[in-house]
């Protein structure tokens, strides 16, 4: 590189930009509870508007996109390719290392997230790496990968725009794929204009432009690109990514090295499996026919080549998903990270991603989080939900999530992580409702005593024993006469 | 350090689920990115790109320069680069170019610098193929570079209409990929971000302003 780090393209970010990036490795899942972390996105009133605009639209756009095509067909044949890639995943992964070595990628095997955080930070001070651009990976949000850079000394510029908002915020994502979902336009131009030191036109357009001089300057400077992965193909060994922005394709294609963290169970055997995964993926994650940019990286460049990395680094990554495989949860394994669960889930459409405490929310996050994190931090999860199935109908590869969530939620109560008053009181319960006479009888009794409370069949904000449930909405006892 | 053998050993070593067996890959999917009976390749192609806001033009062979420097023109482009896969029209584009005074480069030789490449307006390239269901252009790091398409705020993409395949199932499962080298990929339309608001951006990393020459039979 001719370039030195100052005579190109952009506008380089201010010194210490980046700061509050220190901050949000601490997950809140082992301080806070589930209520304590909603009732915060709940008392931002934009914040719950913007999250139910964006989830109404995303799941409106997934609808129209497959009308006059046999989408439940389609959705069989991804959960086929999932399901059987899941249940063949060690000779996949065999395969793939085999092709991908082939390519001359160099394959890392990392067991846990402190052996992929160790892993990528020894890569960077082996190959001497100051500078990385970063495109938006949810493992690599699994793994805190960021902080463990930092501490090597490492500068990292997260790419996808939503990313770096969260980045200079010190934030964490809200979505699998809409990071700045619980953002509003007024935040991101207070923070922006901060940055740039003078007050910027408050227009998405002139907040975009200024991420992206800043942006451009990191890619054109970067030693290193680091991305995830949405998926492996086996037969091939290749890495598949998808992005809109771009910024995916420039952080495998700019710097002298890439390094790709991906979760072992994003395996599939074929390209020709993309041809049922690639249209359910952008389906039902953003409702486009396609993502913008879909790229497929099978290793470092090659001779005669005009671009690329000299060097090209997969880590494997597994931290909890091998204990997955073959057990009552395997089927979580076979998520493709849409986030369309979590569009149409009334749970999250609430409370937000932050809610979950981790890293993945809605009803996935539900799922994942208890499994990958253990049930002792993250047992209350299963009870996020109301087990309507929404996120059942939606899920492209067809995942049965109310029925993982029903499965966690006994293995809580075997688990012992029920308090005994709990068990006690459903116990009691469960006797009078499933004797008619005592069922219609306690039905009578709520029923009489809401009609006591309710002003007009509503039961408002101001009920001193529903207090909990009126807080954030009322309750209807009975509709209005017509 | 885990190493390979211990790393599989230890994924080798829980129960399997059931297996449904490996997906028939003889029939395309019923699925919106491929083409309906009865499309028209060009036609489909058109659509979609334009849908995913591309400029389409459709020209015959002998037409392709004179559109391409237009397009320069038009967006106010100086500093261009052509990649190698825009043969066979490499040479009267660039002659054009030449001639309506833009500084003219070769993709190859300004991308190992990468303050260059960062300057540069527009870039021009040919592709391995089109996909008309989605509306896409597939590049290859063997032709048109990994950024050589999205570098540069404004990209123009020749494709010759033997080379449009109907939809992702054909593209995958053919040997239409045969060549691509380290990396292929497909792009369909402006860079855009609705990170902010859902407010749609053009733009963002890539180019705002793309445009695709679809090129008629003789």
């Amino acid at each position: 590189m001719s370039a030195t780090r100052d005579d190109v393209g952009g506008t380089p970010l201010p010194p210490g930009w980046a700061k509050p990036a220190h901050q949000p490795d601490a997950f809140e899942l082992t301080t806070t509870t589930f209520e304590e972390r909603s009732a915060k996105t709940m008392a931002r009133p934009f914040a719950r508007a913007a999250i139910a605009n964006a989830t109404d639209h995303a799941a409106a756009l997934t609808t129209a996109k497959f009308v006059g095509t046999d989408h439940d067909a389609l959705r069989d044949q991804a959960r086929q390719i999932r399901a059987h890639a899941i249940a063949k995943l060690p000779d996949y992964l065999d395969q793939w290392i085999d092709q991908a070595e082939e390519n001359g990628t160099i394959v890392h095997y990392a067991a846990d997230e402190s052996e992929a955080r160790r892993i990528v930070a020894q890569i960077c001070t082996d190959e001497g790496i100051q500078r990385v651009v970063k495109s938006k990976s949810m493992a690599s949000e699994e793994v805190s990968l960021n902080s463990a850079l930092e501490a090597v000394g490492v500068d990292i510029y997260e790419t996808d725009l939503g990313e770096f908002v969260v980045q200079a915020m010190g934030d964490r994502p809200g979505h699998v794929i809409a990071p700045i979902l619980h953002r509003t336009k007024d935040e991101v131009h207070e923070l922006f204009s901060t940055m740039a030191g003078h007050e910027l036109p408050n227009e998405a357009e002139a907040l975009t432009a200024f991420a992206r001089q800043g942006l451009r300057h990191a890619f054109l400077t970067a030693d290193a690109g680091i991305s995830g992965g949405n998926f492996l193909i086996a037969e091939t060994g290749e890495v598949l990514l998808v992005t809109n922005e771009g910024n995916g394709r420039l952080t495998t294609a700019l710097p002298d090295t890439h390094i790709a963290l991906v979760g072992i169970e994003k395996l599939v055997p074929r390209r020709s499996d993309l041809a049922v995964l690639l249209p359910l993926l952008t389906g039902h994650g953003t409702g486009q026919q396609i993502t913008t940019y879909v790229t497929v990286a099978s290793g470092p460049r090659r001779e005669a080549e005009a671009d690329g990395p000299k060097r090209m680094h997969v880590v494997l990554l597994d931290a909890g998903r091998s204990a997955l495989l073959g057990g009552e949860f395997e089927e979580a394994l076979h998520c493709i990270r849409c986030g369309a669960c979590q569009n149409v889930c009334p749970v999250y459409r609430q409370v937000g991603g932050h809610a979950y405490g981790w890293v993945y929310g809605g009803p996935i996050g539900a799922v994942l989080t208890p499994l990958f994190r253990g049930q002792a931090e993250a047992s209350e999860l299963a009870q996020a939900t109301t087990l309507c199935g929404a996120c059942d109908d939606v899920c492209p590869v067809k995942i049965p999530l109310h029925d993982l969530l029903l499965g966690l939620r006994r293995r809580t109560d075997q688990d012992g992580f029920v308090p005994r008053g709990e068990r006690l009181a459903f116990a009691l319960w469960g006797q009078i409702w499933s004797r008619p006479l005592l069922y219609r009888a306690s039905t009578a009794v709520a029923r009489g005593s809401l009609r006591t409370l309710a002003h007009d069949g509503v039961v408002s904000a101001k009920a001193p024993m529903l207090r909990r449930w009126t807080a954030g909405r009322d309750l209807v006892v009975e509709r209005l006469q017509r | 350090m885990t190493d390979r053998a211990s790393f599989l050993a230890g994924i080798r070593s829980t129960p399997r689920g059931v297996d449904p067996g490996l997906l028939d890959r003889q029939s395309a999917p019923d699925a919106p990115t491929q083409l309906r009976g009865g499309e028209d390749r060009s036609d489909r192609l058109q659509a979609e790109a334009e849908a995913a806001s591309t400029v389409v033009h459709r020209v015959g062979a002998s037409d392709v320069e004179t559109t391409v420097v237009g397009i320069l023109i038009g967006a106010g482009a100086q500093k261009i680069a052509l990649t190698t896969d825009l043969e066979p029209f490499a040479g009267a584009v660039r002659a054009a170019a030449v001639t309506a005074g833009l500084d003219v480069g070769t993709y190859g030789e300004i991308a190992p610098d990468r303050a260059q490449t960062g300057a540069l307006d527009a870039t021009v390239t040919g592709c391995l193929a089109a996909v008309a269901a989605t509306g896409s252009i597939v590049t290859s790091a063997a032709g048109a570079g990994r950024a050589g398409a999205l570098i540069a705020p404004t990209h123009v993409c020749v494709v010759r209409d033997d080379q449009i395949v109907g939809g992702l199932h054909e593209l995958f499962d053919g040997d239409v990929l045969a060549g691509a080298g380290s990396l292929f990929a497909l792009q369909s339309g402006p860079s855009r971000s609705a990170d902010i608001e859902k407010v749609l951006i053009l733009g963002v990393h890539g180019p705002g302003n793309v445009h695709l020459v679809i090129v008629a039979p003789h």
